[in-house]
């Protein structure tokens, strides 16, 4: 299963831009897991996964292929 | 109305004297007269928007001036709504600017953005963007929202429902809001001043679109921008589930805003996969708090020793390093000191202990 990964503020800071060829990962849960496993800063965030640029509100189906941005609140002005 | 003053937007294809009255008519409230409010302020006054308020209780210092382009050197010290609004006055006579030179909070908030048709948050903390957030979803207020953090920033509209789907907010995207520390903002992290301008201008940008019906406002989406690389990124919102929002003005003045960081973060156990990450980290010390006869002796390169009847005079040094890694013999010493070491530098650095110890991941340190 090919997923490219976009990240911003913060979370770029520890996971860059890539693209991961994986297996067993078939949902939003199950990849959620493993990127809290691969990036432990992450578990003591707040953060909001898309999937091929929609919000991820439930567990979702992740087909080959997609794009999964990973997104962290801002608030400085 | 001079159309004369208007005249370059009004003789634009697509805009013309219809939208240049919707403007006119229209009543907008910018909260935050900072980095993102004074631009989104600029051209708000100058499109010809009919009322504008603007709230902030702050004065001027000399080191908001790198990216707060409506004052002046010799402003500081004063309030920055007078000042705002005064120079936005000279440069508009014909439209009317509202001063609220207050912090907004539960008592008030309501009764103020109850006089606006559109409000545009260009605030610097989580605190008044869930109170904002949670005022306009009640008063059903759109909201246009702009933030920034390093390099980048956020631009969304909430509480607009458009053709394909009812009103989100920023609850459907962040429903509770981060610990203190978590992200940092500008006074801790720093920010280049030409990115809040950017961001301010977009947001007023959008505000224009959604009052003059031109165009594709971002309606349930949040555009994601990066500076560095001018590159942008759009994400559609969809309404998520089981978040508090207050639905009555009662359960409203009932939310506690201010108090959102009481909890402090706690150290993160993790195992050795986890280790090898951090390990790879540029800002990282790992800590083995075993007594100095133990064994697997581990690479002392690698392993700084503090043992634990060392560690009090330890924690007395400062260290640079961000992330602590502290590890023992089964998990349990490296637990202890790790809420010593969270005790004491909160969210100034982020702590972790290797769950299960050296036995449990005999292997990984043989290995090694």
């Amino acid at each position: 299963m090919k997923i490219e990964m976009i990240s911003f503020g913060k979370i770029a800071e520890f996971i860059s831009n890539q693209n991961i060829d994986v297996d067993g990962i078939a949902d939003t849960d199950a990849f959620k897991q493993y990127l809290e496993n691969q990036f432990p800063a992450l578990k003591s965030m707040k953060y909001k996964l898309a999937l091929n640029k929609n919000i991820v509100q439930e567990n979702t189906t992740i087909n080959n292929n997609a794009t999964i941005a990973i997104m962290p609140p801002f608030s400085g002005g | 109305m001079s159309a004369e003053r208007y005249n370059r937007q009004i003789i634009l294809k697509g805009f013309g004297e219809e939208a240049q009255q919707l403007l006119l008519r229209a009543k907008v409230l910018v909260i935050g007269a900072g980095g993102l409010g004074c631009p989104a302020l600029q051209y708000l006054a100058a499109a010809g928007i009919g009322h504008i308020g603007i709230v902030d209780d702050d004065a001027i210092a000399l080191s908001n001036l790198h990216r707060q382009i409506l004052f002046t050197t010799a402003d500081i010290g004063k309030l920055k709504v007078e000042v705002a609004a005064k120079r936005l006055q000279e440069m508009n006579t014909q439209i009317g600017i509202i001063r609220h030179p207050i912090r907004l909070q539960k008592n008030n908030i309501l009764d103020i953005i109850s006089r606006y048709d559109y409000i545009l948050d260009g605030t610097d903390n989580f605190e008044s963007r869930y109170l904002i957030n949670d005022a306009c979803a009640l008063l059903n207020k759109p909201l246009i929202f702009a933030a920034v953090s390093g390099f980048e920033g956020q631009l969304a509209i909430f509480n607009t429902p458009d053709h394909l789907m009812p009103s989100t907010n920023y609850r459907d995207l962040f429903p509770i809001p981060p610990d203190k520390g978590e992200i940092p903002n500008c006074a801790e992290n720093g920010v280049i001043g030409v990115l809040p301008g950017i961001l301010g201008t977009m947001a007023a940008a959008e505000t224009i679109k959604l009052i003059a019906r031109i165009g594709q406002p971002l309606t349930n989406k949040i555009l994601s921008y990066n500076l560095l690389t001018q590159e942008q990124y759009t994400i559609g919102i969809s309404r998520g589930e089981g978040y508090t929002l207050p639905k009555t003005v009662d359960e409203f003045l009932n939310m506690n805003y201010q108090d959102t960081n009481e909890k402090p973060q706690s150290y993160i156990e993790i195992d050795a996969n986890e280790l090898v990450k951090l390990q790879q980290l540029e800002s990282v010390i790992l800590i083995d708090v075993r007594e100095r006869h133990e064994v697997p002796v581990l690479d002392k390169q690698i392993f700084t020793q503090v043992p634990m009847s060392e560690f009090g005079a330890f924690m007395t040094k400062e260290f640079y390093q961000k992330h602590v890694v502290l590890i023992c013999q089964h998990g349990i010493r490296s637990v202890a000191a790790a809420e010593a070491m969270q005790e004491k530098y909160g969210d100034a650095k982020k702590i972790y202990s290797l769950k299960g110890g050296i036995v449990k991941w005999r292997d990984h340190f043989l290995r090694s």
